[in-house]
C-alpha cells in the first residue's frame, strides 16, 4: 500500500468516525410523565403550552374517532411518535457505492418508520403530500445530532385529543451519554400552541429487546367497530358537553384552569396563581367577545406567488400550481388533459409549464366549477389544442380541445345570443353533462362525477383511474373554510367530501393510495380529506345545534363555532371571510 | 510501503510542527459550551408531580423499592411544614420549578444557584479538592467536560477520528438523605447522581437540558432516570427567592 492510500485511508476513516455512533436498539425508559404515554387520561393536558383553539380541539375530541373506519389504521403520528411507549432502533443507510452515510433509519414506537437525510437534500415543496412520519433531514452539532421535520400530517401530543396541525414542524436532539440516548423534541406549531413545545425522553441502549415495525393495516383490516354507525359519522362532543374533563378534574385534584393546559401554566411563577386559586376555573368558559385568533399565515405560498410551481402527483397526473386554482395535468402519448384551466392570468407560464410535461396537443380540459379562478384559463388553452375525432359529424378533430362541465357551469358563464355572458365564447364548455362523464385517455379510465349542490351548484370530481389521483374542484381546499357559493350549501359539500372519501383508498396505515389534488393548496389523501370533512361536520353540528336552540345569527357569530380552525382556515378580510362562511352555513341550516 | 509506515506518517502528520508549549487550558477556558446565564424550567412534564404536592403514595414512575415504598407510605402531609429542604437536596433540586442561576466561580468552580429553595450547588473541576467530609443536601458533585473519542489501543485508534466535545458530566456523592418529590419518596444518603449538562437551541431559543441518573442502593431498584429542560431568560428579573428552611416565611 502506497503512502499516498494510507494517508487517504486514514483521513477517509476519521471522518466516518465524526459522528457519534447512535446505532442499535433502545430501549424506553419511564420514569417522567408515565400518565402522558400510554393511557393518557382524557381531559389531561397538564404541561402542554396549548392555545385556546388548541384546548377547545382538545374537548371536542370523542375518543370513539378512533373506531371509525377512516381511523382505524392511523399509526403514532411523529408529534407523538417517539414519546409513546415503546422502543425505537437507529440503522445506518450507506450508499453502496460511495460508503457514505446517506441517512440513518428510525424505526419503532409504533410511529411509521422514518428516514432522516443525512446527504444535505431540501425539504420538498410546501404543497407536496404530508405524512405521519413528516420529511426529515438531519445534522451533526457537536455531539448531538438534530433532526429537523417538516411535512407531517394533522395529529397530536398526547392520544387524548390534544391537538397539531398539519403546519406543526419539529426539531430534535438526539444526544448519547454512554449507554443512554435523550432525545430533546420540540414541537412548533402556531396554529394550536402559545409556544414551542418542549419534552425531554431517554432510552437505554439495549441488548435484549427489539423495535419491530408493526405488520400491515390497511383497508383489508378494518371492520366494523361502532355497529352499524352510518358511514361519514363524526364522533365529536358540542362545546360544553365532554364528560370526560370533570371527571378527570375530580380524580387528578387538577383545577380546571389549569388542566386545559397553555405555556403560562408551565412556569414557575404559575405555582403562586395555584396557591392563591387565582384561576378561572370554568370547565367551558365562554369564548372572549371580540377576541382574534389570526390566520396562521399557511406555507403554501406558491399559490400566490405568481410563479408556477409543478409537481409529480402519481402515475400520469401532475399539479400546476401559482395559476389561480390549481390545475390538474394528466399528459401521455395521446395527448393533454386539463381539470381547470387557472385564472388566465398566468396562461403563458402555464403553457410553458405543461409544455415541459408533454409536448402533444391538449384534448380535453374539465371544468370542475365555474368560478374564473378555475375557467380563466380556458379560452386560450383550449384554443391551443386539438380535439379528437368522433364518429358523428359533429366529433370532428379540429383546432380547439373539448371542454367538459357540468350543466350549471355552463349555465352560469354564457348567456342567450345578444346578452352579455360572464366570460366569452372561446372560454364556454363545449360539452356539458348533467350528472357525470366518462372519458378514457392516455391508456387510462377518467371517471366525472357531478356533486349536487356543493361548494356550488355545479362542482365536479375527477378521478384517474390508473393513475389512483382525485381532483377535487373546491369541494375540497386545504387554504380555507369552504366556499359556499351560489346554489351550494353546507350539506352539500359534507356530502361531496364524503364521496371523496368513498372514492379513496389509502395503501395503508391510513395514507397513500389515493392521491388528492385540492382546488387549492398542497396534494394530499383520504386522512387528510377526513381532517376537513370532521371539521366542517362539526361546525355544520354546532350550528345546527344552536339554531335549534333559536340562537339568532348574531348570538351564533358570538358563539364562534368555528373558533378552534380560525387560525388555520379563517379570515376576518378578503372575498370569503369566516363571518361570511358562519352565515351561510346559518341560512343554509335554518328552516326555510 | 506498509500499513504500520502509513500509520506512523499520519501520526506525525497530526503532531504537526513543534510548538511552544502553552499552558494548559482552564476547565472555564475548556468549556465547549457556555452553561452560565439564567435558566427557567418550563414544566411540560410530570406536571401534576411538580407543579403541585401530589398525594401520599402517589410515586408514579420512580422506581422505588419495597423498602422506598415503605418509607415513602410514613410521608406525613399535616407535617409538610417540617420537611424543610428535604426536597431540595441535588437528586431532586433540578426537577423543582424554579429558576437557575450558573456562573464560573472561579477557573475550576462552576455554580449553580436556585431561587427555589436557595439553594447552592457548586461543579467541582479540580480532582484535587477534598471533598468536604460532612453530608449536604447538594453533596460533593465533581465535574468534567467529556470529551468523546473511541477507546483502545493501537489498532482502534488508526480509525479514530479527533473526537467531539460533549457535555459536562457531574457526578454527586456525599447527599444527606432527602425526597425525590415533595410528598415523601425517598433518597437515602447513599445516593450517588450523575448528570450531563447540555446546550441546544431551536425556534430562537436558547435551552439548557440535565440528563440525570440518580442510583440508590436502598431505596430504589434500578436508576431513576430524568431528564429536565431550562429556557434561557435574558437577566434575573424574575429571580424569585424563596427558602425552603424549615419555618421560614418565604418557602
Amino acid at each position: 500500500m502506497s503512502l499516498r492510500l494510507g494517508v487517504a485511508i486514514l483521513v477517509t476513516a476519521g471522518s466516518a468516525f465524526a459522528q457519534i455512533d447512535l446505532g442499535g436498539e433502545w430501549a424506553a425508559t419511564f420514569h417522567e410523565d408515565l400518565q402522558h404515554r400510554g393511557g393518557v387520561r382524557l381531559g389531561d393536558y397538564t404541561g402542554l403550552p396549548l392555545n385556546e383553539s388548541g384546548w377547545r380541539k382538545a374537548q371536542s375530541w370523542d375518543e370513539s374517532a378512533r373506531s371509525t373506519f377512516e381511523r382505524q389504521c392511523i399509526p403514532h403520528v411523529i408529534t407523538y411518535a417517539m414519546r409513546g411507549p415503546a422502543n425505537i432502533r437507529f440503522s445506518k443507510i450507506v450508499d453502496p457505492v460511495s460508503g457514505e452515510l446517506q441517512a440513518y433509519s428510525l424505526l419503532g414506537s409504533y410511529g411509521r418508520p422514518r428516514t432522516i437525510w443525512m446527504d444535505g437534500r431540501d425539504h420538498p415543496s410546501d404543497l407536496a403530500p404530508h405524512t405521519w412520519a413528516g420529511f426529515s433531514t438531519g445534522h451533526w452539532e457537536r455531539n448531538m445530532l438534530v433532526v429537523e421535520t417538516t411535512h407531517i400530517k394533522t395529529g397530536w401530543l398526547l392520544r387524548n385529543g390534544a391537538p397539531t396541525s398539519d403546519l406543526a414542524t419539529m426539531t430534535e436532539y438526539y444526544t448519547r451519554y454512554g449507554n443512554y440516548l435523550m432525545l430533546a423534541s420540540f414541537v412548533n406549531d402556531p396554529v394550536y400552541l402559545d409556544e414551542p413545545f418542549i419534552r425531554t425522553s431517554n432510552f437505554v441502549l439495549s441488548l435484549t429487546t427489539s423495535a419491530d415495525a408493526w405488520g400491515n393495516c390497511g383497508p383489508a383490516q378494518i371492520i366494523d367497530e361502532l355497529g352499524g354507525r352510518p358511514k361519514g359519522w363524526v364522533p365529536h362532543y358540542l362545546p360544553g358537553q365532554t364528560p370526560h374533563i370533570q371527571e378527570f378534574l375530580d380524580k387528578s385534584g387538577v383545577p380546571a384552569e389549569a388542566a386545559r393546559g397553555g405555556a403560562a401554566t408551565t412556569y414557575p411563577e404559575y405555582m403562586a396563581k395555584l396557591k392563591k386559586n387565582d384561576l378561572d376555573n370554568h370547565i367551558f368558559p365562554p369564548p372572549a367577545p371580540g377576541k382574534s385568533f389570526p390566520r396562521v399565515v399557511s406555507p403554501q405560498t406558491s399559490e400566490v406567488s405568481g410563479e408556477i410551481t409543478v409537481l409529480p402527483v402519481q402515475g400520469n397526473v401532475y399539479l400546476l400550481a401559482g395559476a389561480g386554482a390549481n390545475m390538474t395535468v394528466q399528459v401521455g402519448e395521446d395527448g393533454v388533459l386539463l381539470v381547470d384551466a387557472g385564472d388566465g392570468k398566468a396562461t403563458d407560464k402555464v403553457i410553458a409549464a405543461i409544455r415541459k410535461l408533454s409536448n402533444k396537443p391538449i384534448r380535453f380540459i374539465v371544468d370542475s366549477n365555474a368560478n374564473p379562478d378555475h375557467m380563466g384559463g380556458n379560452e386560450r388553452l383550449a384554443a391551443l389544442g386539438r380535439a379528437p375525432g368522433g364518429g358523428r359529424a359533429s366529433d370532428s378533430a379540429g383546432p380547439g380541445a373539448m371542454v367538459f362541465a357540468q350543466e350549471a357551469v355552463l349555465a352560469a358563464v354564457s348567456a342567450p345570443s345578444g346578452q352579455k355572458a360572464l366570460m366569452p365564447v372561446g372560454g364556454w364548455p363545449t360539452e356539458s353533462y348533467p350528472d357525470w362523464k366518462e372519458l378514457s385517455l392516455n391508456n387510462e379510465a377518467i371517471q366525472i362525477f357531478h356533486v349536487p349542490a356543493a361548494h356550488s351548484e355545479g362542482d365536479s370530481l375527477v378521478f384517474f383511474r390508473r393513475s389512483d389521483v382525485i381532483a377535487t374542484g373546491d369541494i375540497f381546499v386545504t387554504t380555507t373554510f369552504p366556499v359556499i357559493d351560489k346554489g351550494g350549501s353546507i350539506n352539500g359539500v359534507i356530502a361531496g367530501l364524503n364521496r371523496i372519501i368513498e372514492i379513496t383508498i389509502p395503501k395503508d396505515w391510513q395514507e397513500g393510495g389515493t392521491r388528492v389534488i385540492p382546488g387549492h393548496g398542497r396534494i394530499c389523501d383520504e386522512a387528510d380529506v377526513v381532517e376537513y370533512r370532521d371539521m366542517v361536520t362539526i361546525i355544520r353540528d354546532r350550528v345546527q345545534d344552536m339554531i335549534k336552540k333559536g340562537m339568532t345569527l348574531d348570538q351564533v357569530k358570538a358563539a364562534r363555532p368555528t373558533l378552534e380552525y380560525d387560525s388555520r382556515y379563517g379570515s376576518d378580510s378578503g372575498p370569503w371571510t369566516t363571518s361570511m362562511f358562519i352565515e351561510a352555513v346559518y341560512r343554509n341550516l335554518s328552516p326555510k | 510501503m506498509t500499513m504500520r509506515i502509513a500509520a506512523a506518517a499520519l501520526f506525525l502528520l497530526a503532531l504537526g510542527a513543534p510548538a511552544a508549549p502553552q499552558a494548559p487550558k482552564t476547565p472555564k477556558e475548556a468549556a465547549p459550551i457556555d452553561l452560565t446565564g439564567t435558566w427557567v424550567s418550563v414544566v411540560t412534564e410530570d406536571w401534576r408531580w411538580r407543579m403541585l404536592i401530589p398525594k401520599k403514595g402517589d410515586y408514579t414512575s420512580v422506581p422505588l423499592s419495597a423498602e422506598g415504598r415503605k418509607v415513602a407510605d410514613t410521608w406525613d402531609p399535616s407535617q409538610s411544614a417540617s420537611d424543610g429542604c428535604k426536597a431540595y437536596g441535588a437528586a431532586a433540586l433540578m426537577r423543582v420549578p424554579g429558576r437557575l442561576q450558573i456562573a464560573w466561580e472561579n477557573d475550576t468552580t462552576l455554580r449553580i444557584d436556585t431561587d427555589a429553595g436557595q439553594q447552592t450547588r457548586r461543579l467541582y473541576f479540580d480532582k484535587s479538592q477534598k471533598p468536604q467530609p460532612e453530608r449536604t443536601w447538594q453533596g460533593n458533585s465533581a465535574a468534567e467536560w467529556e470529551h468523546i473519542t473511541q477507546p483502545g489501543g493501537l489498532g482502534v485508534s488508526l480509525q479514530q477520528g479527533p473526537g467531539k466535545p460533549g457535555a459536562l458530566k457531574v457526578i454527586t456523592t456525599n447527599l444527606k438523605a432527602g425526597y425525590l418529590r415533595k410528598n415523601g419518596v425517598p433518597y437515602s444518603d447513599d445516593t450517588t447522581m450523575t448528570e450531563y449538562f447540555d446546550r441546544l437551541s431551536a425556534y430562537g431559543t436558547d435551552w439548557l437540558t440535565v440528563f440525570t441518573i440518580v442510583e440508590d442502593p436502598h431505596y430504589l431498584n434500578q436508576p431513576f432516570i430524568t431528564s429536565t429542560h431550562f429556557k434561557r431568560e435574558p437577566n434575573r428579573s424574575k429571580w424569585m427567592p424563596a427558602s425552603c428552611e424549615a419555618g421560614s416565611s418565604s418557602k
